[in-house]
């Protein structure tokens, strides 16, 4: 076809496919009487193509447009009755009243009619009926699961599938039918005599079959038996045994010979249902390993190489295993059929990460598929050999890639990236090429992902080979002269910023970053402003001061007011040299997920309006606390795990997560609406009871401005017990300065609603003051027996008690962990509060020891690796915390000493912004 | 001579036929499958399954053939009648005659069902079906009860008729091959 009539037809044809208004009203052709089947059928066609291409029609549309399609119930032609299901199929997800068709639609699905659009009604039919219906149609699907017609059979098995979701208990009943559907021999021996010229014949008698009403179409593909095995491995999949059992009733032995299963794709999908079980149950990891190895050598290829996949992505699979499915990997690299090149590549890409030395043998056949007239064959196998080869391979590797770089598209540009990014992290000797191949693709044409990824792997290279760091930045400031992609620019010139002062000679990047505030666009160009002022606040150089004084001087002429204000921002910091520390050299940052959590209070609260925003409230972290939270799925991923499409573990959350998650948590309950804001919630739960008992409580402290209130965690583990009124009683031990005010009970635990949540308050008798002491915590509940039968719980039960441990209320409940420049906030409090006091702490057997259990009391932020102790005699532990509630920043300078047979010998100096702080703080260690 | 007669009419169909589609709506167990299924074989049986959504049918009676679009009368289908009334020759609407405590709610239906813009100008035939039972409602009663002097616009008659005693059938085809084109 010619480009000319290419085109031709897509302006033509699909602009009139794709004009939905037309569409809508040429359904009048649907009332026409008689019905023209031809019209309908084109019309119908072209709803469906609408859809299929993306096109929404709304409610009211797709209503009209289905109960016209209804009203073609009353032709017989069997083409437009197919039409119609397809059309009826697509719109029942939009259209309201759908069930109106299913008289009709049932009627086409008798078994007695003899059409060929009974597979087609029945496809229906799960898309429109509700799951209260399913029961009613269960007798029609049960005999079309088993019926020798493989269309029908599949089309009730795929079916059974959709509507297993919402009526799960009506087609778990449909197991035998579909154990049947697997285990028929299928057509495969009712028309045995002529299984070879079946491919032949296959479409010469399904279009007779149009003519001729229904005949038993013979199948040679058997995909019934595919999605009879999805339907059962569907009802079964809770059960863990039954999948096993399963597995290898149809895996038929170890040769894998003696299987029912004739279709590649059945075959395929339980490999897959191997490999799941293998990952779940390592006690049948060897008999299904054995059942795979057997399937590498079956005769179709599909299921060779699932087989092999499957092995090959074996969690701490051990090398021999590797060995079989690599030669089948290796035999297929060298196969004409470019999908198995494909697949095969792709798999060993994928290896490689892991098992670099076993894919190694496979060397020279991948060294051959570099010049692949499949470019997605050839990238793989360079990505695979990246991975694979050595130090010396690397030169010319590079070289046949840049070769072919700008051939492939961009998505297997960033996969070719990726890899030179982690070799470059494996042999940092070989930089020099590296760094070359990626500036010299950074100038070609490409997309915005793919940009990103050459200037991640740039930055990788700054951050971990100082050695090119130098040519990297010159590469970088190269690129942003040209560079269409805002993002990219700003985080370069944010790197240069930061690298740029510190490299020999800064000035030569001056002239990159000022060509930015010329040229660019008013985000690139406040980024500019600030990488210029880091240069000229940073450097010793007085010159270069100066003159950047003057470019910062030009700023302030900028249309734009966020480049105006950073440029008078970093002046006012010139005039003023102590602010720089704060605003250029400020090494930590806001904990952005507590700050989020604070601003929404602040916003939720009315009367918070009335005052500013108390920012010194919040937790800092440093830098480099703050790139590990918010850290990209960098290198050292790329290097270690393989990127298969098993979903990564969410990481734990973090302290200020949780403290979020409790604020909302403890919203709901109403009794605290009047406390205002949470001041401050324990980290971690701490347990009151041993991990194995029978009732389970863990305890979280949250401190109000005036209340403490105590959150209890229960649990209840055993199964046929209902516990009522759960509450925990607490008595203070001693004089603790608070008043008991209310409890919130727990109505009703059982061990599926566990746990549940009691709630203790007490007021604050007077709330500059910290209060702190133990508490005896005594567990009281009554306790009521589930008749097992109905399932309710007695009517009568015994009260009964159970002790927990004590819970402590402790300085770490005030204090949270923050970062500062201890240095200078310690010179900065020396006019604050000043208490230094000496302990001895005999039981303690070394200073690390110390550290730790000072640190775990104060719950404060060790600073400067202070937590380390370098010396095992002589310490000095800096510490520095956030006191909730106001109380303003502590900072602890705890010098120690430690002599074998006295212990640690401590002198701590504490300086604070208040007196109670202090206190506290001194109250905690004593 | 009648074999000859017959053979005529069936030639004469050819040339002659007319044909007719015609919804027929009502509240449920008024009659409106009895009196699709008396139109169609002339049979009555006493159990009638409900009508799920609707039931077509085509019914050759002389020189006619008729489609017919039986629609169901729970209170959940009554939304849908109107998009089988497009089109139509005639509407045919059924009342249970012996139920005169429901004669409020079809008025509603009925009136409802006559206000939407499709319908206009389409012929109307109220039936008050089942006037084999003692105390069933007259012709004159239903015109009032259902308000069908106020009807404007289009032709309506009222039947009252059994589909038990087959009583009237006769009129009610001739009324239906009266509007078949």
């Amino acid at each position: 076809m010619s480009l000319a009539s290419k085109k031709d037809e897509e302006s033509g044809l699909s602009t009139y496919y794709n004009n939905k208004t037309t569409v809508i009203q040429e359904a009048r052709v649907f009332n026409d009487s008689p019905i023209s089947p031809r019209k309908c059928r084109a019309l119908l066609t072209r709803i469906v193509y609408l859809l299929y291409v993306g096109e929404t029609f709304t409610t009211q549309e797709a209503t009209t447009l289905f109960f016209g399609t209804t009203k073609l119930f009353q032709h017989k032609d069997s083409a437009l009755r197919q039409m119609v299901y397809l059309a009826i199929k697509e719109l029942a997800t939009t259209a309201e009243d759908v069930i109106m068709v299913t008289s009709s639609i049932m009627k086409d699905m008798q078994p007695n009619s003899e059409v060929i659009y009974r597979p087609n009604a029945i496809r229906a039919l799960c898309r429109i009926i509700d799951p209260s219906m399913a029961q009613g149609v269960e007798r029609f699907f049960k005999a079309a699961i088993v019926d020798k017609n493989t269309s029908i059979s599949s089309a009730a098995l795929v079916s059974a599938y959709h509507l297993f979701p919402a009526a799960k208990d009506v087609v778990k009943r449909w197991v035998n039918e579909a154990q049947e559907a697997v285990n028929a021999k299928g057509s495969g021996s009712f028309f045995g005599s002529n299984t070879g010229g079946n491919s032949y014949l296959g479409w010469g008698s399904s279009s007779s079959s149009t003519t001729s009403g229904y005949q038993a179409i013979p199948s040679t593909s058997y995909i019934t038996q595919y999605h009879a095995l999805g339907l059962l491995y569907l009802i079964r999949q809770q059960d863990r045994m039954a999948v096993t059992k399963m597995i290898q009733q149809l895996g038929g032995g170890k040769t894998g010979s003696g299987t029912v299963l004739k279709s590649p794709l059945a075959l395929c999908m339980l490999i897959r249902y191997a490999a799941k079980v293998m990952e779940e149950d390592p006690n049948v990891q060897r008999q299904m390993l054995d059942l795979i190895e057997g399937w590498l050598r079956h005769k179709s290829d599909m299921v060779n190489l699932e087989a092999a996949r499957v092995i090959c992505e074996l969690k701490n699979v051990s090398p021999a295993q590797l060995q079989k499915p690599i030669a089948v990997l290796q035999l297929f690299l060298s196969s004409p059929k470019s999908s198995l090149r494909f697949a095969a590549t792709r798999t060993l890409a994928n290896l490689a990460l892991l098992h670099p030395t076993a894919v190694a043998t496979c060397n020279l056949e991948l060294e051959q598929l570099i010049s692949d007239a499949n470019r997605s064959v050839a990238t793989y196998a360079i990505t695979t050999l990246l991975k694979t080869g050595n130090e010396a391979s690397v030169d010319r590797l590079i070289k046949q890639i840049t070769g072919f770089m700008s051939e492939i598209s961009d998505e297997f540009r960033v996969i070719i990236v990726d890899a030179i990014r982690s070799l470059c992290l494996k042999f940092p000797a070989k930089h020099a090429s590296m760094l070359s191949f990626l500036s010299g693709v950074l100038r070609d044409e490409g997309g915005y992902d793919f940009k990103r990824a050459v200037v991640e792997a740039m930055f990788d290279m700054i951050k971990f080979i100082g050695d090119c760091k130098e040519q990297a930045l010159s590469h970088l400031c190269e690129f942003i002269e040209d560079c269409e992609f805002t993002k990219l620019s700003v985080r370069i010139l944010h790197l240069l910023g930061v690298e740029g002062p510190k490299s020999p000679q800064p000035t030569k990047y001056i002239r990159y970053i000022y060509n930015r505030v010329v040229l660019e666009n008013a985000t690139v160009r406040a980024a500019a402003v600030s990488s210029l002022a880091k240069f000229g606040l940073n450097s010793l150089d007085d010159k270069l001061s100066k003159s950047i004084k003057v470019l910062l001087n030009r700023c302030l002429d900028d249309v734009d007011d966020e480049v105006r204000d950073r440029a008078a921002m970093y002046l006012k910091v010139y005039q003023e040299p102590p602010l720089a520390d704060i605003y250029v050299k400020e090494e930590s940052v806001f904990s952005l997920s507590a700050l989020e959590s604070k601003l929404v209070s602040y916003l939720s609260d009315p009367e918070a309006v009335a005052e500013s925003f108390d920012v010194s409230s919040i937790p800092k972290i440093s830098r480099a606390q703050a790139a590990k939270e918010a850290s990209r799925p960098s290198t050292l991923e790329t290097l270690g795990a393989p990127s298969t499409s098993k979903a990564a573990t969410p990481p734990p959350p973090t302290a200020a997560e949780t403290q979020s998650a409790y604020a909302s948590q403890l919203a709901e309950v109403p009794e605290f609406e009047t406390y205002g804001t949470v001041l401050n919630s324990s980290t971690k739960p701490a347990q009151l009871t041993e991990s194995e008992t029978e009732y389970q409580v863990s305890v979280v402290k949250h401190i109000f401005r005036e209340h403490v209130v105590f959150q209890f965690n229960v649990s209840n583990t055993i199964p046929d017990t209902v516990l009522e009124q759960v509450s925990v009683v607490m008595q203070p031990q001693g004089e603790t300065g608070l008043t008991e005010d209310f409890l919130v009970p727990i109505p009703q635990l059982s061990s599926a609603n566990s746990p549940g949540i009691m709630y203790y308050s007490f007021t604050r008798d007077t709330p500059e003051e910290y209060p702190i002491g133990s508490f005896s915590c005594v567990l009281k509940f009554v306790s009521k027996e589930v008749d097992p039968s109905t399932g309710e719980p007695e009517a009568e039960g015994y009260e009964d008690e159970y002790s927990l441990e004590d819970t402590e209320l402790s300085a770490a409940d005030y204090i949270m962990p923050t970062y500062v420049t201890f240095a200078s906030e310690w010179d900065r409090l020396r006019g604050g509060v000043n208490v230094t006091e000496t302990f001895s702490l005999p039981a303690m057997d070394s200073l690390k020891a110390a550290c730790d259990s000072i640190i775990e009391i104060l719950n404060m932020q060790p600073l400067g690796g202070s937590e380390d102790p370098q010396s095992p005699t002589v310490h000095t532990l800096q510490l520095s915390g956030l006191v909730a509630g106001g109380g303003g920043k502590v900072l602890v300078r705890s010098r120690m000493t430690y002599a074998k047979g006295q212990g640690v010998a401590l002198e701590l100096a504490i300086r604070a912004e208040k007196q109670e702080s202090a206190n506290l703080v001194v109250a905690a260690i004593m | 001579m009648a074999f000859f007669s017959s053979w005529w009419q069936w030639f004469a169909g050819f040339f002659f036929s007319k044909s007719a589609e015609i919804t027929i709506v009502g509240l449920q167990a008024s009659g409106k499958t009895s009196l699709v299924n008396v139109i169609g074989n002339g049979q009555w049986s006493e159990d009638v399954v409900p009508t799920v959504a609707f039931h077509f049918r085509k019914v050759h009676r002389g020189n006619v053939t008729m489609k017919i679009w039986d629609l169901a009368g729970q209170p959940r289908y009554r939304s849908i009648w109107d998009r089988y009334c497009n089109g139509v020759d005639a509407v045919v609407f059924v009342v249970d005659a012996h139920d005169k405590e429901k004669f409020d709610t079809a008025k509603f239906e009925l009136h409802q069902l006559l206000a939407q813009p499709s319908l206009k100008d389409v012929p109307l035939l109220v039936l008050g079906n089942k006037n084999d039972l003692e105390g069933h409602a007259t012709v004159n009663e239903l015109i009032k009860a259902l308000d069908l002097d106020k009807i404007q616009n289009r032709p309506v008659s009222c039947y009252s008729c059994s589909m038990k005693s087959q009583h009237n059938l006769d009129i009610i085809l001739q009324w239906l091959a009266g509007h078949s084109h």
